[in-house]
């Protein structure tokens, strides 16, 4: 369960910033009082243009950031005052997540496993457990520089999964990824969902929201603009697509 | 956990091409290279300065007194041609100008009638200072000459050579070998390991931290319950431990060098050398070593937090290579001692106090200041290096 209350980011600006968006202003609002829950069992999708305070507020509920107001409750541990509980339950993914190329890919599961302090038992079970599900064990040894992106894609989830953590954040998981290796993400997504695990993925593949979530929110320059269960956004639609709902939600 | 996190960057960094040469391969090379080739390239010189025929300017004739005399000069003095300029003392020096003569002597016509009647008479002998043992050559047959002349002149005067002796001056070293080696490369050394300690530091630095940044790999570690303090002290070790390891390469290379390498030639210069060199020395070297090393790591963390590419790194940290070597190198300027004032200047402070127990001549009292010195800066360099990588605005780019 996540549940987010009120939630804030503002970044000061510099010179070159200022210059950029044309203010004279000394800070900016990435994100602005955004309130959601994320229920376990449930695919929450955050959804916005670029630049609409998707990543950040993503960035803030796997704590790389503090909010500058607002509350976050993730499993219900306070993400704000005791980020490093709250990290224990969370799993994160991003499209652009880079890996350790010189390690392999049993070096760089038994790392992580180590940073989230997993047994050596439970260990051996989740990456037996994950290696299989995942078809890494041909390439397990192999340095991951070395890996084509298939394959490193399957490592990154493998890594973040390793922990079995409750909560899975995934920040625009398939961008840049090819439809094959995509669908890798897309079925994990699906797996979580299965597991009763809460997952939050932010996107603007609107196919993608429409086929995987169950609840979603619209931000825009960091403010809310819609909040509700998809079955409601297909329900309120008054354009022919989502796509053209979304801008248009986003234009209001 | 910050075991965990250092073994894993030590795997990353010892897996990288360019860390390695930095810290192992260079520095090993460097000492057995700088020797191989100063000493060779000096003895050859010194070697083909020695059996070079010189081709010397007489001004007068090849029967003259003084070209007899320098005919008479053996050979194992240095093989000579003589080529007499018959009072042309204007081609003469022309001709050595153009580099046509090696040595030339220009004397008074009436030379060897003065030598006769016991009159000072001038001798000038000209040859270009910049070629290696010409100055020794010269002097090697003006002696020769002017010992035999003398040694006339006594026995014409009837006198005791010893007579006339009033001391038998003996200029004595009261410095120790050991001494005398602190001062002549007592400085060069720590500015070399203060060097590679520099270089070796530089890639796993930029690699450690903005290479996590520019692989995008910083943000999911940073999603893992271990508190940023413990990376930052993982990867600093990591850091750490290759600076010491380049200049550990260094010495090692050294050692080498000098055991292997045939060129002291000196048995007791050499006892001297392993003596110096012995495990306390080289403890003591790497106690002083360690807070430079710290400091070094201390002020490259920052810069590699802050920046976003390699490249951008390495043109912030490579210029700023020299500005910390500027110190090291006043330290090889003779007559800079380690004293109260010179022990609070970083740096320097190693490089002097290295110099001093190489020489033997150590101020334990100062090894301490200095010690105490880099350590507070070390402590000053972390606590920035914490200050940064804990900032937002630098971990994500």
């Amino acid at each position: 369960m996540i549940k987010v209350e009120h939630l804030t980011k503002q970044f000061s600006l510099n010179k070159e910033q200022k210059k950029e968006v044309g203010t004279t202003d000394k800070f900016a609002f990435a994100v602005n009082d955004i309130s959601f829950d994320c229920k376990p069992g449930e695919i929450f999708s955050l959804l916005g243009p670029n630049g609409a305070g998707k990543t950040t507020t993503l960035r803030m509920l796997s704590t790389v950031i503090t909010p500058t107001s607002g509350s976050i409750i993730m499993g219900g541990i306070n993400a704000v005052t005791h980020p490093n509980e709250a990290r224990r339950k969370i799993g994160f993914l991003t499209g652009s997540t880079g890996l350790y190329a010189r390690l392999n890919a049993h070096e760089l599961i038994d790392y992580f496993a180590a940073l989230y302090g997993v047994s050596n038992q439970l260990l051996t079970e989740r990456k037996k457990y994950l290696f299989d599900l995942l078809d890494m064990n041909e390439f397990a040894h192999k340095r991951i520089g070395k890996l084509s992106t298939g394959m490193k894609q399957k490592v990154s989830i493998c890594r973040t999964m390793i922990h079995d953590p409750e909560i899975v954040i995934f920040d625009e998981p398939t961008s840049g990824l090819d439809v094959i290796t995509a669908e890798s993400i897309i079925q994990l997504i699906r797996d979580c969902k299965a597991q009763n695990k809460t997952v939050i993925f932010s996107s603007h593949i609107m196919g993608e929201v429409d086929l995987l979530c169950d609840s979603l929110a619209i931000i825009h320059k960091g403010q809310m603009k819609y909040q509700g269960s998809m079955q409601e956004f297909r329900e309120k639609m008054s354009e022919k697509s989502i796509t053209a709902e979304f801008i248009k939600t986003v234009q209001a | 956990m910050i075991f965990n996190i250092f073994k894993k960057e030590l795997k990353e960094t010892l897996r990288d091409k360019r860390t390695l040469i930095m810290m192992l391969v260079i520095p090993i090379l460097i000492f057995p290279l700088i020797l191989n080739v100063v000493v060779g390239v000096s003895s050859s010189f010194e070697e083909s300065a020695e059996n070079k025929t010189l081709k010397i300017g007489i001004l007068g004739e090849t029967n003259d007194y003084l070209a007899l005399k320098l005919n008479e000069i053996p050979n194992a003095l240095g093989p000579k041609t003589l080529i007499p300029y018959h009072g042309d003392s204007l081609k003469m020096k022309a001709d050595l100008k153009e580099e046509k003569l090696d040595i030339v002597f220009i004397y008074d016509s009436k030379f060897s009638e003065k030598l006769d009647k016991m009159e000072p008479t001038k001798l000038i002998c000209a040859f270009d200072k910049t070629n290696i043992g010409y100055e020794q050559r010269a002097q090697k047959y003006v002696q020769y000459i002017e010992a035999e002349e003398r040694l006339k002149r006594y026995q014409t005067l009837n006198i005791d050579e010893q007579q006339i002796t009033p001391f038998e001056i003996a200029f004595e070293n009261s410095a120790s070998n050991q001494k005398m080696i602190g001062e002549l490369v007592g400085g060069f050394l720590p500015y070399i390991f203060i060097a590679f300690g520099f270089m070796g530091c530089m890639y796993p630095a930029i690699d450690l931290f903005t290479g996590e940044k520019e692989r995008g790999t910083i943000e999911t570690l940073l999603t893992t319950p271990v508190s940023r303090w413990k990376f930052l002290i993982g990867k600093m070790l990591v850091i750490i431990l290759s600076g010491l390891m380049a200049s550990f390469f260094a010495l090692l290379g050294l050692f080498f060098s000098i055991n292997f390498m045939d060129i002291i030639p000196d048995p007791e210069i050499m006892n001297v050398i392993n003596q110096i060199l012995s495990l306390g020395f080289v403890l003591k070297l790497f106690l002083l070593l360690l807070p430079l090393t710290v400091f070094f790591a201390g002020i490259m963390i920052p810069i590699a937090v802050y920046t976003k590419t390699f490249k951008e790194a390495q043109s912030i940290i490579a210029p700023l290579n020299i500005i910390v070597l500027l110190p090291a190198m006043a330290g090889l300027f003779p007559g800079i001692e380690l004293n109260v004032q010179t022990a609070l200047i970083p740096i320097l402070n190693i490089v002097l106090t290295t110099k001093g127990l190489i020489g033997g001549t150590i101020d334990y009292s100062l090894l301490i200041l200095s010690f105490s010195v880099m350590v507070v800066l070390a402590g000053i360099a972390v606590a920035v290096s914490f200050k940064q990588f804990g900032k937002e605005t630098n971990i994500l780019s």
